[in-house]
């Protein structure tokens, strides 16, 4: 029964593994670029739930025009994403800008080895 | 023994999401309640009240305006707060700062063999090439296909508001355009494309491009981004629609270029 849900509802099982993979690399792994990876993985598989979700069955893109056919999917999930995108592209560059600063301070992006030198 | 805990944590937190997966409304039926709120106005009378065919532009741009305009805010905040943590490195030259940096490759300090050829089994005291000079072919390619690229991130952008696309999309076009042709060229032909003296303006081209739009609506409808209904002022709504996303695509081209370019080492 609860399997023949999963099943009709495939794409949000899938997204959920994407998110789950992101929340393993950000956590096992040792090395901030990889952890960065994994919050990226994270935030696409976020993207890619609101955008499903949108999503309707035979639907066309909003946009409005001489052959446009209804039904057409969500375009409040659409311009929800393109915000998040923007909001997580600002958050990578600035993670990365810092991890730069630490690689030129520390010599090392290694979290165990950060962790060491402190103190 | 890390791995072993983060992979019970995944499974731990994929568990409780796939048991609300099952109770989630069908993946695409239309009755599902992100179609039936507010999505179906939209869809009716957004051309008629957003002034864009493209829903997804109405609703961005004016519908959810304020929403767009802390998101350009957030962009250029993400370029002042990278360029901060960067520029206020100084020192990076002094030997002594970068004495840790024995092990400059911080990735391999868990002391895994580096994979490859014998030859790189040497310290690691030589640095590696500065530059390779890309081959003539990829060289010539990229300066064949730039302008083409740039005039259809341009294009994006102007038509966003009838066509897929929009401010965001053609700046992630042109910045993508600049970052190959800083890859290919190198970073002083790029830097070459960027204005000299009006950069900063126009890296906050988003946010004051909102700012003067919101006012001119605010002077035309009383409401800060308001854009007239008036069908007599058909063609202005379209002006201040395409001014918007003209400063949103041109901004932010310019900051996801110098992103790059403050993130490209010194």
């Amino acid at each position: 029964m609860t399997v023949q849900v999963l099943g009709a509802n495939m794409d949000y099982a899938a997204i959920v593994v994407l998110f789950c993979i992101g929340l393993y690399v950000v956590v096992a792994k040792s090395n901030l670029i990889k952890k960065l990876i994994g919050l990226n993985i994270m935030e696409t598989a976020v993207f890619a739930f609101i955008v499903t979700a949108g999503m309707v069955e035979g639907g066309d893109a909003p946009i409005l025009g001489p052959d446009a056919h209804a039904p057409f999917a969500s375009p409040i999930s659409h311009a929800l994403v393109l915000t998040g995108i923007v909001v997580a592209v600002s958050t990578t560059a600035l993670a990365l800008a810092i991890i730069l600063r630490i690689h030129r301070e520390y010599g090392t992006l290694e979290v165990d080895e950060l962790r060491q030198m402190d103190g | 023994m890390r791995e072993r805990l983060a992979g019970a944590l995944a499974v731990a937190m994929a568990l409780p999401m796939l048991a609300v997966v099952t109770v989630l409304p069908r993946v695409g039926s239309p009755d599902a309640p992100v179609h039936t709120h507010v999505a179906s106005r939209y869809l009716a009378r957004g051309p008629a009240e957003g002034g864009a065919e493209n829903l997804v532009t109405a609703v961005l741009l004016n519908y959810r305006g304020l929403d767009t305009f802390g998101e350009v805010v957030v962009i250029f905040t993400a370029l002042a707060a990278a360029m901060a943590v960067l520029l206020a490195m100084g020192g990076q030259n002094d030997p002594s700062s970068r004495s840790p940096g024995a092990n400059a490759h911080g990735t391999r300090a868990d002391g895994s063999p580096a994979h490859g050829k014998p030859a790189h089994g040497e310290p690691m005291d030589e640095p590696p090439p500065a530059s390779v000079p890309p081959s003539p072919v990829v060289t010539f390619i990229v300066r064949l296909v730039a302008p083409f690229i740039a005039m259809f991130g341009l294009w994006v952008i102007v038509t966003g508001h009838r066509t897929p696309g929009g401010g965001l999309q053609g700046a992630a076009i042109l910045a993508a355009m600049f970052i190959l042709v800083a890859m290919v060229l190198g970073t002083a032909s790029a830097r070459s494309l960027l204005p000299g003296r009006s950069l900063p303006w126009l890296q906050a081209a988003g946010p004051l491009a909102f700012f003067g739009v919101g006012l001119l609506g605010a002077v035309l409808t009383g409401f800060a981004l308001g854009y007239p209904v008036d069908p007599a002022l058909h063609l202005l709504r379209e002006l201040m629609l395409v001014g918007v996303e003209v400063g949103i695509g041109v901004g932010g081209a310019l900051i996801f270029a110098s992103l790059f370019l403050a993130l490209e080492s010194p």
